[in-house]
């Protein structure tokens, strides 16, 4: 009788027995972010999300485009008040993610590109006005040559009027950070969701975290369910900033070959460790045909990828993540 | 093992039941975030209309069948309030400062 009491009573308080989570939300970088931290003591939650919250207001300040902040030398400052052929002294923290857009450039053959401002500017006028896409010669004229721009030891210089857009991965590389400065504190359960892109570390619970896949152009559906550990899983797509016309997508995503949109498939997501790395490949994949992405993801280590074209496509070991 | 034995496991198994089921109840909720301050929490089980301010004025939130949709705001796309009735994912409406998250099923989070 007792043992049964003692057995019936642990089962009751296991129902109380919640992994406490803490969440923090914040806007930075044009994107709604979530921050979960679990199984750690509250007043130690509470300092780790006000760090996560000034990283990712730091690193937005420092990579506004639109924006000029007291004494901040940014990306708005270097694309609109520094001269052309004069040179500057910028923080480590602007240069690492300067250069990372160089390496980017360098590793995808040019087609994650932060030299795409002038370009990108034009596209948003045409996308805001919504009724018609920019003629070829406004785009061929543009200064969208990263080779304008040279970074040397911190000193920054741009040879022609050239505006840099580090759109295509500040997400996944600042999120990265943040992860980083969570585990090296003694954090390691955390979810970071910076605007559909996601960051786990390790499960809260005995199984792995669900992550669902949104379907592109009705996301309030979920097409599949990932499982997934210590990644990142990062999409980019044709349905999340774009406009039509004639019946033709123009997404926000601009290839830097043609300075025109591209619409192999709706979408891309990539799992991959890092978050920085998964933001650059979800783009340089989106500007590839399916059957290219393909043969380029199964070729690299430890990277998978799902495309929701006309069909959904996968490269060749994503089952590994899929929920049975 | 007596009869009494069984019938107190009986009842230890109803409440831990009912618990869980209590538990699995609450959670069914949608938060509304206007410049990132929490504004309002909505019960996703009861069918209902809402209303709370946003930068460009009211935004009105319905709730019907478990699921939540935008039906009226102020801004010049409408991005929000032409999605469909969802419990996924976020709802950004960005030109009125306003956010919708839900913490209602078995998915962590949604990637897109």
């Amino acid at each position: 009788m007792k043992k049964v009491i003692v057995l019936m009573c642990m089962l009751l308080l296991l129902t109380g027995c919640k992994v406490k989570e803490y969440k923090k939300s914040m806007f930075y970088m044009d994107t709604h972010i979530e921050v979960k931290l679990y199984d750690i003591p509250k007043d130690k939650s509470k300092k780790l999300l006000n760090e996560v919250d000034r990283i990712y207001s730091e690193y937005h300040k420092l990579t506004d485009r639109y924006n000029e902040y007291d004494d901040l030398v940014n990306i708005h400052y270097l694309n609109n008040t520094l001269k052309v052929n004069e040179s500057i002294e910028i923080s480590p923290k602007l240069s690492d993610i300067i250069n990372y857009g160089i390496d980017a450039y360098n590793k995808t053959s040019g087609y994650v590109d932060i030299a795409l401002g002038n370009a990108i500017d034009v596209w948003k006028k045409y996308r805001e006005e919504g009724k018609s896409v920019p003629k070829t010669y406004e785009l061929l004229n543009l200064n969208v040559d990263i080779k304008s721009i040279s970074l040397k030891d911190n000193t920054f210089m741009k040879k022609k009027d050239i505006k840099l857009d580090l759109g295509s991965f500040v997400k996944g590389y600042v999120t990265e950070i943040v992860a980083k400065y969570l585990e090296d504190n003694g954090c390691e359960k955390y979810l970071i969701n910076a605007g559909g892109n996601v960051k786990v570390g390790k499960s809260y619970k005995s199984s792995k975290f669900s992550v669902g896949l949104e379907e592109p152009f009705n996301t309030s559906k979920v097409y599949d369910t990932l499982l997934v550990e210590n990644t990142s899983v990062v999409t980019s797509g044709s349905y999340q900033r774009y406009y039509e016309v004639d019946g033709v997508n123009y997404n926000h995503i601009i290839n830097p070959k043609t300075l025109f949109p591209d619409n192999y498939t709706k979408s891309v997501t990539v799992v991959t460790k890092d978050s920085g790395y998964a933001d650059v490949l979800s783009t340089y994949l989106f500007l590839l045909p399916i059957e290219d992405g393909i043969k380029l993801v199964n070729s690299l280590e430890d990277v998978e990828a799902i495309w929701y074209s006309d069909q959904i496509y996968y490269s060749e070991n994503f089952n590994i993540y899929e929920q049975v | 093992m007596n009869k009494y034995d069984i019938k107190l496991i009986v009842i230890i198994l109803f409440v831990v039941v009912f618990i869980l089921f209590l538990t699995r109840k609450n959670n069914n909720y949608a938060n509304v975030y206007y410049n990132n301050e929490l504004v309002l929490k909505i019960d996703l089980n009861i069918d209902k209309e809402y209303s709370v301010e946003g930068y460009n004025g009211i935004v009105k939130i319905k709730v019907k069948d478990n699921k939540l949709k935008v039906i009226e705001e102020t801004s010049k796309f409408h991005i929000c309030s032409k999605m469909d009735y969802t419990n996924n994912g976020v709802i950004v409406c960005l030109p009125n400062k306003i956010t919708i998250n839900f913490s209602n099923n078995e998915l962590d989070t949604i990637a897109g």
